[in-house]
């Protein structure tokens, strides 16, 4: 269809417009597909579990080696300023223990207290573990690409996290691997509070790697830079405690965090059930 | 030596590779396919490989696949890159009509403006992402957009080169 009229032949003329047609239909079905993900994104859930299940073992397989070389470069690097190194943690060890001793105390009046409150403890075991393999590279949305599926156990809706932090939940299963909307897409609104103080607070995603966190009460800026954000429990998705981010810029009404767990450095991720049962993801899918 | 320096560089019975009707758009896909690389990548700034190989190819050739190719390929890019399905799908077929307005209208062309058309449909492509993302829930700032941008227009120029050179093998010249 390079020409407007391909010379005197029919059959020419003929084909130039069919395929004229062709490309219009294809603009409508494009059209048409896209308005059905965004309106009823559970429509393709089984498409996309089975594109994500085509791609896991390429990623899954280039996972091994380049972790294998990073680990290389790192392994020779911990050898250089070993001494140093040495000591530097004895002496942060010292430290660590007495915190230790500590928190034991913290935990058993705890536990004394709880059985007086006759709080009901919920047990939370662990879905499936999986690593973070793979993110999409561009757009303004952050997923990432978990390497536990359907066959493990993992559903749409579920909390992910790691032993840093709150990594986010998954958005589309697979039978091999899954894809995860990060803590810090955009559309990923997180009830939290401060570890410091407990106000609550909104912690929703920039889309570049970052949170914004805000308070719940307009009024006073409440952060300060290093507080952890963690999760609240509201809302009965994420189960509360998980650390979120820590606060590295303050701005008018807010603040800007980085999330602990940075899912290009997070080795293994747990998949859990949704805190409370009931609680199942609704709200933004791509 | 009068008859080495006539002869041609060309070997005999050296033609068209068997699947030069297909490369073209295998390549797109390949391309598509490079985020399941185990890259991790916190501010997504990556091009999107599979849109700037589709336009590299249609600026080189008028016709580097029928036309209507350009859904199929466009599905697949969704697939793979996890986009909202349905975005490539229009997005590339528009892309090759408009094209094939612009291939009518310009009287000639040269790197310049292939570059400057393609950075017109890159943006394009950046606007709709950010568009689709808007009403997805996700209200990124358009500012935020521009880094990736900037970075796939210009990385355009290597893709480009990339593409013409599996062209020259394609057809075996």
């Amino acid at each position: 269809m390079a020409t407007a009229r391909p010379g005197w032949s029919r059959r020419a003329q003929y084909g130039l417009f069919f395929s004229f047609l062709a490309v219009l239909a294809g603009i409508l079905v494009g059209l048409i597909l896209l308005t059905l993900s965004l309106v009823a994104p559970a429509r393709f859930a089984a498409v996309r579990g089975a594109a994500l299940d085509a791609t896991a073992p390429i990623t899954s397989a280039l996972y091994e080696v380049t972790s294998t070389a990073k680990g290389m470069v790192t392994g020779a690097g911990d050898y250089w300023d070993a001494a140093h190194q040495n000591a530097k943690l004895k002496r942060e060890r010292q430290v660590m223990q007495q915190r230790m001793i500590e928190a034991r105390a913290i935990l058993l009046e705890n536990r004394e207290l709880r059985a007086a409150l006759q709080l009901r403890e919920r047990a939370r075991d662990a879905v499936a573990t999986g690593r973070i393999v793979g993110s999409s590279f561009t757009s303004p949305r952050r997923f990432a690409i978990l390497s536990a599926g359907r066959s493990d156990g993992v559903r749409v809706g579920m909390p992910v996290r790691s032993a840093e932090g709150l990594v986010g939940r998954v958005i589309d299963a697979g039978q091999l691997a899954s894809r995860v909307l990060l803590v810090s897409d955009r559309s990923n609104i997180v009830p939290a509070r401060l570890l410091r103080g407990g106000i609550p607070v909104i912690s929703q995603g920039r889309g570049d790697g970052t949170v914004d966190v805000r308070p719940l009460e307009v009024g006073r800026n409440p952060f300060k830079r290093g507080d952890i954000i963690i999760t609240s429990g509201t809302g009965g998705l994420y189960p509360p405690l998980i650390p979120i981010a820590r606060v590295i810029r303050l701005d008018d009404d807010g603040a800007i965090a980085l999330p602990l767990a940075d899912p290009a450095r997070t080795s293994f991720a747990i998949v859990e059930p949704p805190y409370e049962p009931a609680a199942e993801a609704e709200g933004p899918t791509p | 030596m009068v008859r080495a320096a006539l002869a041609s560089k060309r070997r005999i019975g050296k033609g068209p590779s068997r699947f030069a009707a297909i490369i073209p758009a295998a390549t797109v896909v390949l391309a598509s396919l490079l985020t399941a690389l185990p890259i991790v990548s916190t501010s997504g700034w990556y091009p999107d490989f599979g849109f700037l190989a589709f336009i590299g190819w249609r600026l080189l050739r008028s016709d580097p696949w029928p036309a209507w190719w350009a859904a199929p390929l466009g599905l697949i890019n969704d697939l793979f890159t996890g986009g909202p399905i349905g975005l490539s799908v229009a997005l590339w077929s528009a892309a090759m009509l408009a094209l094939d307005l612009i291939d009518r209208r310009t009287q000639w062309r040269d790197y310049w403006i292939e570059w400057a058309v393609a950075a017109v449909f890159l943006t394009l492509d950046e606007w709709l992402q950010w568009r689709v993302a808007k009403y997805a829930g996700a209200d990124v700032p358009w500012l935020a957009m521009g880094p990736p941008l900037v970075i796939s227009i210009c990385v355009f120029p290597l893709v480009a080169w990339i593409v013409s050179r599996i062209d020259v093998k394609r057809l075996g010249r």
